[in-house]
């Protein structure tokens, strides 16, 4: 089902980051990665589709310079919305949702996407199937799944539960993601991420689409030469080959090098 | 070639700690954990070609990206032109001096 042309989504990204926080180094998702932030190239993505019509960026304040030099320089409008998040990705995302309430109340919202920026090669089909399945069933997070990593039984069979890996983008019904994350503020609850609220404060089904081996989220240094390449391809090839020739992710890593050297 | 610092999981660590990232021109080059030392870095014979692919389309997307710097903030273009032509030949030099040396 394609996305209805009268879809409304608002995309909150949460850019706030996950480290010690200690000041003097860079936020990942501000690092330049193939001629652009990290964090942009998200932005680009969902804004591809018609039906997102708000973002909301969620910094770390003493990042909001960087932030918006760069929003002047890589994003067209229309405009980012930019709040400051908290110390937990849920306060970030109900920083997000505050400035969105008015929106929502006012029905200028159906479906809510809550994107991590540190996953850039988050394509823009994968955000037009979390709101099409949101607009659909309530909910929807995108999963990969991990049948690796499930210990077997004592009969060495596979457990009957799905081990399953989440990303994002992760969207859900305006209205009832707000009323979730105000009833979670009520409680004092702090969620690992948007779905554990949305299960504890409404029966709203949240669907597993299929997730994207290519959506990494950057963590280990390996993953920015990774999505360095990835990126880079959408507008030129670094690697010099025709276009037309298919291979497979990995196969850009294979100039990678590792050294256990130490200073 | 440029340095900045991020913290980034380091595997050998197993934990998040600062690392310190090259690069040359707008390519990452190398990444060292300034924990453990654990390094990272692209080997010669591929961060050469992808340089060389990278600065032409620099070159090609220079004046798309010029013009839409002039659409926002002509004023502002125009002040800062003639010191950003005056830096790029030292820029480009130091970039390459950066690749002959590896």
């Amino acid at each position: 089902m394609p996305l209805p042309p009268s879809a409304r989504a608002a995309v909150v990204m949460l850019a706030a980051g996950e480290g010690r926080r200690s000041g003097h180094h860079t936020n990942k998702v501000l690092l330049p990665l193939a001629g652009r932030g990290v964090f942009t190239w998200s932005i680009e993505s969902a804004r591809r589709l018609p039906a997102v019509t708000q973002t909301v960026l969620v910094i770390r304040e003493e990042d909001r310079e960087a932030v918006m030099s760069m929003l002047e320089r890589e994003v067209g409008p229309p405009d980012v919305t930019v709040v400051v998040g908290g110390d937990s990705r849920h306060s970030s995302e109900w920083q997000a949702l505050q400035a969105l309430a008015p929106a929502i109340e006012a029905g200028e919202v159906d479906v809510v996407v809550i994107h991590d920026a540190a996953r850039p090669l988050a394509v823009t089909t994968m955000f037009a199937s979390v709101i099409e399945a949101a607009l659909e069933h309530g909910g929807a997070i995108p999963v990969r799944d991990q049948a690796h990593l499930a210990s077997l039984t004592e009969d060495g069979e596979q457990p009957p539960d799905r081990v399953v890996a989440v990303q994002t983008p992760q969207a859900f019904r305006a209205g009832p993601v707000l009323e979730a994350y105000r009833l979670a503020e009520a409680d004092g609850f702090v969620g690992t991420d948007t779905a554990s609220c949305m299960e504890r404060y409404t029966d709203v089904p949240v669907l597993c689409v299929p997730g994207d081996a290519g959506n990494i989220k950057i963590t280990f240094p390996e993953d920015l030469f990774l999505a360095e390449r990835l990126l880079a391809k959408t507008d030129w090839d670094l690697s010099g080959r025709q276009r037309h020739r298919r291979e497979s992710a990995m196969s850009h890593l294979r100039d990678l090098f590792a050294h256990g050297d130490k200073p | 070639m440029s340095t900045t610092e991020a913290e980034l999981h380091c595997e050998v660590c197993n934990q998040l700690t600062d690392h310190e990232l090259h690069y040359t021109g707008r390519l990452l080059d190398s990444v060292r954990c300034t924990r453990c030392g654990t390094h990272v870095e692209l080997s010669s014979r591929a961060l050469i070609p992808a340089y060389a692919m990278d600065l032409e389309h620099r070159l090609v997307s220079k004046p798309r990206r010029m013009m839409r710097r002039i659409a926002r903030d002509p004023v502002g273009y125009l002040r800062q032109l003639p010191g950003s032509a005056l830096r790029q030949p030292r820029k480009f030099l130091n970039e390459f001096r950066e690749l002959l040396r590896r």
